[in-house]
């Protein structure tokens, strides 16, 4: 294989805010730098004010970086070209009120120059990927927080870019909208599209990000792929389904008698509250 | 470097400018603003029937009525405008900074200036056809009222037993005062100078932290474009020979650069007293307004791609 270009490249990014209180400018982003290549899906995590928004709007040429550059596809954030082939969905999205749902793809795929027949199929293709073909024709004021945020996932995808940027996907979506919007990012992997995405949602990254990136106050505190990270070197998990009694004291018996090993933890694996929950709704959906 | 790329892409500019441009017409036209229309045919109508010809002495009597109708019209026509165009282009830029619409679009292949563009086009769109629609009424009623008069004062003149020649004068007089092409000038110029509003407005939204103060400053502005040569040539004195002239004249230069002069356009006065508008006026008064509009859009593209959000 050769080399290939690089699908976000953020070399020492650093960025100070202005502020007109005090004479120190606040250092929001302090010499980050990370790489990801096509097809990976990267979450960047950190809590309320690490700096994620503040690393994503200068990759968009949002802010203009105090020191570092930013690049997508090998093209410099700074210039117009770099967004060709970039979607992006910002945090708490809104667009404009006045449009229904189809207006709203129908402006931005001409925004990126895309006209006539050729849009119409895609803004169709694209209601349908994100669920909203019935609510087309409504306004986008009457929308909800769920689907404000799947029309803002569509809106970044209508010009089919390679790269699409998330900024909070899931915050302020009910556990069954965040679903729906983890699938479809897990539809946009199997694509093979190139996913950034933030959050202070660790599970939810964990679910759907192979290489993550932990930010806290600007700085970059640890990175890698994600089952590197977060493996237990030294434990080893066992899972058994339907395990008699017997065999259970057996197997006990057998580590005893081995010298070295110790049996850190036993008993059942606990289901999260947030599949629960998925479990139990989507019952009643089919009771009904 | 940047200048080159542009004339280069000089068919995509336009398309996406375009595109933001139908948008934000669209987006005025959703908010209702076509709703004063039906204020403004009111007033036309009122124009028409308060003036009833009883108290006035015979003579006069016609044109002073057609006066009034264009007088009214065209005041309704500057006002409203100047209105759309100082309250929407002041509004519209912060409401979608605010909105982080701003983002999901600059975040899209869209230069800068395209986006300004496009604003301050669909806003201009707007006024356009807000004009044009008044223009049509306005005409209209103009055309009928004169028709009217002219009947009225023909017979009045046959019956006094005028020659024929007089009346012929005295017909080309009543026309004059009718829908005539000054008059469409005069709408033009109403345009034009809601035009260099409209980019004014655009470069104060672009760095005023609030949109009352860019609505204020705006219509400060227009006020004072109307006395600005007056006040260039009493402060920093229009004549030459003093030791401190030519600073005076850069500064007078530099005044007359940043707020725009809108004496010329005093012109739609004259109009509705029934002057003619010769077309280099016209086209003296579209030079300005083109002049300025370039330079504040490029004024405003100059702070705003420089802009973080
Ligand atoms: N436009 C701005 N002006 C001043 N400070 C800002 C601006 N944008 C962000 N900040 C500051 O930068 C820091 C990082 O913000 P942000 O990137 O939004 O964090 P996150 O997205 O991780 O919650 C915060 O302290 C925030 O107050
Ligand atoms: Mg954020």
């Amino acid at each position: 294989m050769t080399e290939t270009v690089p699908a976000v490249e953020i070399c020492h990014l650093v960025k100070d805010f202005k502020t007109s209180f005090k004479r120190l400018p606040l250092r929001a982003v302090d010499d980050v730098s990370i790489r990801i290549m096509p097809g990976e899906v990267y979450g960047l995590i950190g809590p309320n004010g690490s700096g994620k928004s503040t690393t994503m709007k200068a990759l968009l040429g949002l802010v203009a970086p105090t020191a570092g550059q930013c690049s997508i596809f090998g093209k410099d954030s700074l210039q117009v070209d770099s967004r060709d082939e970039v979607g992006f969905l910002p945090e708490n999205p809104y667009f404009y009120k006045h449009l229904s749902g189809e207006e709203t793809l129908g402006f931005y795929g001409k925004l990126c120059g895309i006209r006539g027949a050729k849009l119409k199929s895609r803004v169709e293709e694209l209601l349908e990927l994100v669920d909203l073909t019935d609510a087309r024709n409504r306004r986008i004021g009457g929308y909800s927080k769920g689907m404000l945020q799947r029309i803002g996932l569509a809106q970044a995808l209508i010009q089919e870019p390679r790269l699409v940027i998330l900024d909070e996907p899931t915050a302020g979506v009910d556990p069954l909208g965040s679903r729906q919007i983890r699938d479809l990012i897990f539809k946009l992997k199997e694509r093979g599209i190139t996913v950034f995405l933030c959050s202070h949602l660790l599970e939810q990254v964990q679910e759907v990000c192979d290489h993550v990136g932990i930010i806290f106050r600007g700085k970059m505190v640890k990175e890698g792929k994600l089952d590197d990270l977060i493996a237990i070197e030294d434990q080893t998990e066992l899972v058994l389904k339907d395990a008699s009694p017997e065999l259970i004291a057996e197997i006990e018996a057998l580590i005893k008698r081995t010298g070295g090993v110790e049996l850190v933890r036993k008993g059942k694996p606990r289901t999260t509250l947030e599949r629960l929950f998925l479990r139990e709704t989507s019952k009643e959906e089919k009771t009904h | 470097m940047n200048l080159i790329s542009i004339i280069q892409l000089i068919p995509a500019h336009f398309g996406r400018t375009a595109v933001i441009a139908h948008h934000t017409f669209t987006q005025l036209v959703r908010m209702k603003v076509f709703y004063f229309l039906a204020f403004f045919a009111v007033i036309l109508i009122a124009s028409n029937f308060f003036n009833l010809p009883q108290h006035e002495g015979p003579e006069s009597v016609g044109t002073h009525v057609l006066s009034k109708i264009k007088e009214w019209s065209l005041a309704a026509m500057t006002l409203f405008s100047l209105v759309i165009s100082i309250v929407a282009t002041s509004l519209l830029l912060p409401k979608d900074v605010e909105d982080r619409t701003l983002y999901t679009i600059l975040a899209k292949p869209v230069p800068r200036i395209d986006y300004l563009a496009g604003k301050l086009l669909g806003v201009l769109l707007l006024v356009f056809v807000s004009l044009a629609i008044m223009d049509v009424l306005m005409v209209g009623v103009l055309q009928l009222r004169t028709n009217i008069v002219l009947e009225e004062q023909t017979a009045l003149a046959l019956k006094r037993g005028w020659p024929a020649q007089d009346i012929v004068v005295l017909k080309a007089e009543i026309l004059g005062h009718g829908p005539t092409y000054s008059l469409q000038g005069a709408v033009i110029a109403v345009f034009l100078r809601a035009a260099v509003i409209a980019s004014l407005a655009l470069l104060l939204s672009t760095f005023s932290t609030s949109t009352l103060f860019t609505t204020i400053v705006s219509f400060l502005i227009f006020f004072m474009g109307h006395f600005q040569a007056d006040a260039r040539e009493m402060y920093l004195g229009g004549e030459m020979g003093t030791s401190n002239s030519w600073i005076a004249q850069m500064l007078s230069l530099l005044v007359a650069l940043i707020l725009p002069d809108f004496q010329l356009f005093n012109i739609i006065d004259e109009v509705i007293q029934g002057r003619i508008m010769p077309l280099w006026v016209l086209g003296k008064l579209t030079l300005l307004g083109l002049f300025y509009f370039i330079f504040y859009l490029f004024a405003s593209w100059f702070i705003f791609a420089e802009k973080e959000f």
